[in-house]
């Protein structure tokens, strides 16, 4: 199963990047969930970091591939100002959750109904989900069609306009 | 001097190839045992860090035949060493201006 989830999110990351380092990385990762220890709070931890760590990754290389290396995410992630830990995203969910799940016992409670917690849970994670796959699939799309307009072009026009070729042309 | 802000995960892959070649897996080890556990690199951090540094020419694949493709080792080219070697100069200067401040601040 999480097997299959690394595997889905892998598919975020371009074509070419994928192609260079996917086999690496789906062998890697198999390496390091088989050294896992039982203890069910390292598991947790574990797939949190990989998959946090693969939908950066895969959201970095994405500009990247749109853009160039020119944005500096390196001087950003240095600063104090642009970090903040992964899991920040894990328990800012978490606690989206709590509150939605919260508001639908008060609900039940007010009507005199209160009902099994579990089928809330998991309609609001669904929810959850679906919202975020909707979200990137808006991101996509959008960096789809930057990519389509040559937006991506326009460093390299830059470049060459301060480069003396222009100079040269004329 | 190439100016180049290194994060910790990078500045550790740097170092885990300075002692010897390595693949994936043994980076990510060595980066957790150099920090003392401090450090866990996922692989989309790792690979993230290798992609740029392999731009930038700083480490390289080593091409063998019998290698297997989801397997294969990196080393520090001689740019990226001489780098890594400046990055090391910079902070061993850091360390030092840090320890004589605090030194006159106690005193």
């Amino acid at each position: 199963m999480a097997f299959t989830v690394y595997c889905w999110l892998l598919c975020l990351y371009p074509g070419s990047y994928r192609d260079e380092f996917g086999a690496e990385m789906t062998s890697v990762f198999r390496a390091a969930r088989s050294e896992l220890p039982p203890a069910l709070p390292a598991k947790i931890s574990f797939y949190q970091r990989e998959f946090c760590g693969l939908l950066s990754g895969a959201m970095r290389a994405r500009f990247d591939h749109l853009f160039g290396p020119a944005i500096p995410f390196g001087r950003f992630s240095m600063q104090p100002q642009f970090r903040f830990p992964r899991s920040t995203v894990f328990l800012m969910l978490v606690i989206f959750a709590g509150v939605v799940l919260t508001i639908r016992m008060a609900s039940s409670v007010a009507g005199d109904k209160v009902g099994s917690v579990w089928p809330s849970l998991i309609s609001v994670l669904v929810f959850m989900v679906l919202t975020m796959c909707a979200a990137a699939a808006v991101v996509c799309g959008i960096l789809h069609t930057l990519r389509r307009s040559g937006v991506h072009r326009l460093e390299n026009v830059d470049r060459r306009m301060y480069s003396g070729e222009s100079n040269s042309d004329q | 001097m190439e100016t180049f802000a290194l994060s910790e995960p990078v500045l550790l892959v740097l170092l885990s190839l300075a002692e010897q070649p390595r693949h994936g897996y043994s980076i990510l080890k060595d980066a957790e045992s150099m920090s003392g556990g401090r450090v866990l690199l996922s692989t989309g951090t790792l690979y993230g860090a290798l992609q740029r540094l392999l731009d930038q020419g700083w480490i390289e694949r080593i091409e063998e035949d019998d290698t297997p493709r989801d397997r294969r080792t990196y080393r520090l080219t001689s740019r990226g060493r001489r780098n890594l070697q400046m990055e090391i100069e910079r902070m061993r200067h850091l360390t030092k201006v840090a320890g004589l401040r605090m030194t006159r601040k106690e005193a």
